[in-house]
């Protein structure tokens, strides 16, 4: 089956950054059909490149990127009938109802009085935004906000939606929301392409990830293939008996508050469980969260900026 | 796009940032009335209504120059704050429906203006249908140069202050100095070639002329209109070529 999005040796360098460097660098990707697809990395990393090369508002610099295998540089009406996206830090016109946002938006995609609003008033329905339809963006919740946002490019006929960032500055509960709009995606075979600096996000919603780092994609696949592809697979949280010079043989050990995390391999996970239930200790096994993958990955946190390159 | 879908878009435009506006907030109109009012006040009270008529036609022009620097804020405060350009661009709307969607909206905005201006006209007794078809078509060319250069503009300006520095430059500079306002003839014989610089003196001669200033020769009422479709397509040109939809 043919990828949605394919990337080949794709590169892209802003004209007015600094000589050498790259937002993207030699990266290629193949996006499944009809799954969500998470991006993650630091700010800066080029997650923000990669999806406005797709979604046809930035010009790769080289390298090829096609959507439904039609070429982003040559067939791009043909791929703008079939995209939708949210860029990152985009905001609703404030001066228009919750309605209005999404029926305006789905009239000037093409669709018909009648066609524009049923399809706006199935979204509001299935969101739960409807007690909110008459209500102006610009007194919503940041959180609502991003909502309607969502709402507008689900309500439209688009094949593939470019979700950047689409939680950001949020809080939890509003996340939440946000995420439960983009899942309904899954139903309808779309293919969502979601960059997020939010990795638990990334994990609740994402069929497959790429980790960019960069301008490079550091790891790709679904969080399990990502999780097995790490050296140390399982994390530990001992308390207890145990001593930091105890933990080392069993893997890399750093010190949280009141005891120890550990990374470590299957058979080191295994033996450390057993040895610490002989000894009275707590120990919590499980496997290692994204988080811990990109810091094993990178070396740094994510909440890190990367350095400049996306300059745009 | 099919040309039926296009014009479904540039209404859906008009409609979201013109009419919907309004309706919550009517005193938008106001202010767009206030400029040309202004001038026309002014005017006729220091030339105790000698050039009433050009103060007409010259409200006339600066209301359509005004959808202008209107549209090129909008514009690059959608696009820069809002990101409701790249919201755009990954979609079907192409450039030129945008354009001619927000221009149509501005012109929404300006429809008192004109008609209170259109009014004057007729009240001056001035209107006929070779004055109508003048005015409509002058009209018609300036709103759509002005959109041009702002759509060209705004698409590369990085803060909406910057828009704030240029809009009264043009305004200046196509309808304060040049003769929209007053007679041609008042500009010095040694300096009136820069007059004819700005594309809206030879719209202000045609417009004058509709509203009881001096006629002009045919063959120089032709240079006039040939000028301003001249210089209404190379915006257009300009636009097409340098106007960035999608970044490079």
């Amino acid at each position: 089956m043919e990828p949605a999005l394919r990337a080949v040796h794709l590169s892209k360098r802003y004209p007015r950054a600094p000589p050498g460097v790259a937002a993207l660098d030699d990266v290629s990707l193949d996006i499944p059909m009809g799954k969500i697809y998470g991006l993650i990395g630091r700010n800066g990393a080029g997650k923000t490149t990669f999806v406005r090369i797709g979604a046809t508002q930035l010009l790769p610099s080289s390298g090829e990127f096609r959507v439904f295998g039609l070429d982003v540089r040559t067939d791009t009406q043909s791929i703008r009938r079939r995209v939708a996206a949210i860029p990152q830090e985009s905001r609703p016109l404030y001066f228009l109802s919750v309605f209005e946002l999404i029926y305006y938006y789905l009239k000037l995609r093409g669709h018909d009085r009648l066609e524009a609003r049923r399809r706006t008033n199935d979204v509001l329905a299935e969101l739960s935004l409807e007690p909110l339809k008459d209500q102006l963006v610009n007194r919503l919740s940041g959180g609502m906000r991003r909502r309607a946002m969502v709402a507008m490019v689900l309500a439209s006929d688009a094949e593939i939606l470019f979700l950047d960032e689409p939680t950001t500055g949020l809080d939890p509960l509003a996340r939440r929301e946000v995420w439960e709009a983009i899942l309904r995606t899954v139903r309808e075979k779309r293919t969502v392409l979601l960059t997020t600096h939010y990795l638990d996000e990334a994990e609740a919603l994402s069929a497959r990830l790429a980790l960019l780092e960069e301008g490079h994609v550091r790891l790709e696949g679904t969080p399990e293939e990502i999780r097995e592809r790490v050296g140390l697979p399982y994390r530990l949280t001992v308390q207890g008996p145990f001593q930091e010079e105890d933990l080392h043989p069993f893997g890399k050990v750093s010190r949280i508050e009141g005891g120890f995390l550990v990374f470590a391999r299957e058979k080191e996970a295994r033996e450390l469980a057993r040895q610490g239930l002989e000894r009275g200790a707590r120990i919590s096994l499980a496997p290692v969260r994204l988080e811990d993958i990109f810091l094993q990955v990178v070396g740094r946190s994510i909440e890190e900026d990367a350095p400049l390159a996306e300059a745009a | 796009m099919s040309e039926r879908n296009r014009l479904r878009s540039i209404g859906a435009i008009a409609m979201l940032n013109g009419f919907v506006p309004i309706r919550r907030q009517p005193l938008y109109l106001l202010n767009i009335l206030a400029a040309p009012l202004s001038f026309l006040f002014f005017i006729s009270i220091a030339s105790q209504n000698a050039l009433l008529a050009y103060a007409i036609g010259g409200g006339m022009i600066l209301t359509m120059l005004s959808i202008g620097t209107s549209l090129q804020s909008d514009l690059t405060h959608y696009r820069q704050d809002l990101k409701f350009q790249d919201v755009l661009v990954a979609s079907p709307v192409e450039a030129p429906v945008y354009v001619a969607g927000m221009a149509l909206s501005e012109l929404v905005y300006s429809t008192p203006g004109l008609l209170v201006f259109v009014f004057l006209w007729g009240a001056g007794g001035w209107a006929n249908v070779e004055s109508a078809f003048t005015l409509l078509g002058v009209l018609l060319l300036v709103w759509a140069f002005a959109s041009a250069l702002a759509f060209t503009l705004a698409t590369y300006f990085e803060d909406v202050r910057e828009s704030f520095i240029f809009s009264p430059l043009i305004s200046i500079g196509l309808s304060v100095l040049p003769p929209v306002y007053y007679p041609i003839t008042y500009i010095p014989e040694q300096f009136r070639f820069l007059a004819y610089l700005a594309p809206t003196t030879y719209a202000a001669i045609l417009i004058h002329a509709t509203v009881g200033g001096p006629v002009p020769s045919l063959s120089f009422g032709a240079v006039c209109w040939g000028v301003l479709i001249a210089f209404t397509a190379g915006l257009f040109l300009l636009a097409g070529f340098k106007a960035r939809w999608r970044d490079p």
